[in-house]
């Protein structure tokens, strides 16, 4: 498994030219393509205050699931299910608050999350199967779930503090997306970077049976990362149902495969090991900003997406070469 | 005073007859809106001139991408070309509110003078459109618009098929398909849109009403078209001896027709709407396709620029602007293709005929 831990070994100045590469790619990726947008756009409102606001706001969410996947697939684990727990949390949380209030939603939508992160984490780490199958299996059930919680209907939110709070309104300023976006970011990275447990799910996802033989739970781990994934698409539903004052069952449907682009591009090994919060973020940031000026720029949506893939094939192929020489 | 009894006898024995007839068989918009030709609504040479003086720029705000959806698009393209509207975005939403929410505030950044668009779920669709309206752009809608929303104050009119009449001229296909006897199958869209309920039912009550020797006598619901393949094996399996299927679009419908070919039924007939390539190559060469009931697409997406761009010279539209719809068969196929569609029908088709 290539990674930072086992490229330890190699030649020192190679080491350091690797590291610098591995590590800034994707902020090189984010700035071509930012400057591309930039010039290319300068008169179509790409680089206004507003426009990047937006993008910041847009992808707050995908943000915010791209955090628990960094630790999820820095264990090794993979979670498909995050898609329909974005729905049902959202939804969860919109019946919940219309009816008993504000603390109540929160915990309903949260909470709806945890316990899918928890039953996807005791199936893959107790049940001992894999985490591809496990979560493949709970993105279909929850997704009839959330088609059956409200009959397909759409369930407006009408409590303002709960709108304001997780996606229209904004503190000091500054919009309440950007600051969920800020607050995940910098407590996931100082976990996953600066705490004993984010090691763990590194020396897990780097090699599962050493981390058990050095003492490790490796299925502690595996169920605390679900957990965390759940409990952030838990979070991302509630944000998507403040910002559009109203939950779906679509909710986070299209979201799982920019998700795990975002994760992937931001420099996380796919197979575990490596994983980075901030890299996940410019990832994101990087997604969002693609979307925003391929449709700026006038394109066709076939055009778009023909675009958009090429790029993100561009971004990964740079990306795993970096990391695989 | 005799008199006035009468007149209020006849008036109310009116207003029986019509409310009845709005309910069994005309299209009113998602409002309550009453239909008015879409034909109806025309710009003066005076008026297309300020339009192509103004220099406007319209976005394209659309749902998903479909054929159906191509059609309005090429349609509104082509509009607003004649008209000296610049189009400068162009966005698919895949079924998704908020990643609508995104593209009508991305598209804002291009200061659009003019969006079209199709709200993906108009009972929270006030929130996605609200930045564009507060910034005074124009917006005119197709099939449905949000809920809160006023006509003439917060859009310019919205632009939809006759949903009733493509229902009941499904209904009519049908019958002409079986001779107005037979076991139907009903295979609706079980999702709360306006669009596809209407025309299902109006499929639904017409067969009831006008045609006693059909019955229904298999009725399945479909939310996602990607399982409609399981949904008509279970209906066959249950009822082989069924004359003919409703399927409430063609994109399921190809599966359903993929299972009837799989069990080697050429007897079953299938009606369903919207125009499509392999299904009607299936109709033109006698396969289980019957008929496809099709919407003027093409003229929805001319009328919704039309009407927008009116707006921005100062004249109204009506606020429920309907476009035709016609029962396409074997016989009338190239007609129907190029009035629906505005294009030639597809090569394949054309080969099929000869």
């Amino acid at each position: 498994m290539s990674s930072a831990h086992s490229s330890a070994s190699g030649q020192p100045a190679s080491l350091v030219n690797r590291l610098n590469l591995q590590q800034y790619v994707v902020y090189l990726g984010f700035l071509v393509i930012f400057l591309f947008f930039a010039i290319v756009l300068k008169d179509s409102g790409f680089l206004t205050v507003r426009n990047l606001s937006n993008i910041m706001l847009q992808t707050a969410p995908v943000t915010i699931m791209a955090i628990g996947l960094v630790f999820v697939m820095s264990a090794g684990e993979i979670d498909l299910s995050i898609g329909s727990t974005v729905a049902v949390s959202a939804l969860a949380a919109a019946v919940t608050v219309n009816d008993y209030g504000l603390g109540a939603g929160i915990i309903a939508g949260i909470g709806a999350g945890l316990l899918i992160g928890l039953l996807n984490g005791v199936l893959v780490a107790y049940v001992k199967l894999p985490s591809f199958l496990v979560t493949l299996a709970t993105l279909g059930l929850f997704a009839g779930v959330s088609r059956s919680m409200t009959n397909l209907r759409s369930i407006p939110v009408t409590d303002s503090t709960f709108t304001g709070f997780f996606g229209s309104g904004s503190f000091l300023g500054v919009p309440s997306l950007i600051w969920w976006t800020v607050v995940a970011v910098a407590c996931g990275h100082v976990i996953y970077r600066e705490t004993r447990f984010g090691a763990h799910v590194l020396a897990t996802g780097d090699n599962s049976r050493a981390a058990s033989v050095s003492g490790i739970s490796v299925p502690r781990i595996r169920l605390a990362v679900l957990l965390i994934s759940g409990g952030l698409a838990g979070l991302a539903g509630l944000l998507y149902a403040g910002r559009l004052q109203a939950a779906k069952y679509t909710l986070g449907e299209t979201d799982l495969m920019t998700v795990i682009a975002a994760v992937i591009v931001g420099g996380t090994l796919l197979n575990g090991g490596k994983g980075t919060i901030i890299g996940a973020l410019v990832g994101s940031l990087m997604m969002g900003m693609l979307n925003n000026g391929l449709i700026l720029m006038g394109l066709s949506v076939s055009d778009q997406m023909i675009v958009r893939g090429l790029i993100i094939l561009a971004a990964v192929a740079v990306s795993l070469r970096e990391k695989s020489r | 005073m005799h008199r006035a009894v009468r007149h209020f006898a006849l008036l109310a024995t009116v207003f029986v007859a019509t409310s009845g007839y709005a309910a069994d068989g005309k299209t009113t918009g998602p409002h309550g809106e009453a239909p008015t030709p879409a034909g109806t609504f025309a710009l003066t040479a005076a008026e297309e001139q300020q339009v192509k003086d103004g220099k406007f720029t319209a976005a394209l705000v659309w749902h998903e991408m479909s054929e159906y959806t191509n059609a309005v698009n090429s349609g509104a393209h082509d509009e607003f070309k004649r008209l000296g509207v610049e189009v400068v975005a162009q966005t698919d939403a895949g079924f998704d509110a908020a990643r609508q929410k995104s593209d009508v505030e991305t598209v804002l950044a291009k200061k659009p003078s003019i969006i079209l668009s199709l709200p993906v779920d108009p009972a929270t669709a006030a929130v996605v459109y609200d930045p564009a309206r507060t910034a005074g752009v124009k917006l005119a809608f197709v099939d449905n618009s949000p809920a809160g929303y006023e006509h003439g104050k917060d859009y310019v009119t919205i632009v939809s098929d006759d949903l009733f009449q493509m229902g009941n001229k499904a209904a009519v296909a049908m019958a002409d398909a079986l001779g107005g006897k037979g076991k139907l199958g009903y295979i609706y869209h079980d999702a709360d849109f306006y669009v596809t309920n209407q025309r299902d039912g109006a499929f639904k009550s017409t067969i009831e009403q006008d045609y006693p020797d059909m019955k229904i006598v298999a009725e399945a619901g479909m939310a996602d078209p990607a399982r409609s393949e399981e949904i008509a094996q279970g209906m066959i399996t249950q009822n082989p001896d069924l004359d003919g299927i409703y399927v409430t679009w063609a994109e399921p419908a190809l599966s359903v027709l993929s299972t009837l070919r799989g069990a080697g039924n050429s007897h079953t007939k299938i009606v369903t709407l919207d125009l499509n390539e392999p299904a009607a190559l299936d109709m033109v060469k006698g396969g289980n396709i019957a008929a496809l009931v099709a919407d003027e697409a093409y003229n929805i997406g001319v009328t919704a620029a039309r009407a927008a761009a009116g707006s921005l010279v100062g004249k109204t539209a009506e606020p429920f602007l309907v476009v035709d719809s016609l029962a396409v068969t074997k016989a009338t196929v190239a007609d129907g293709w190029k009035k629906s569609l505005n294009k030639d029908v597809p090569a394949t088709i054309a080969d099929a005929m000869k």
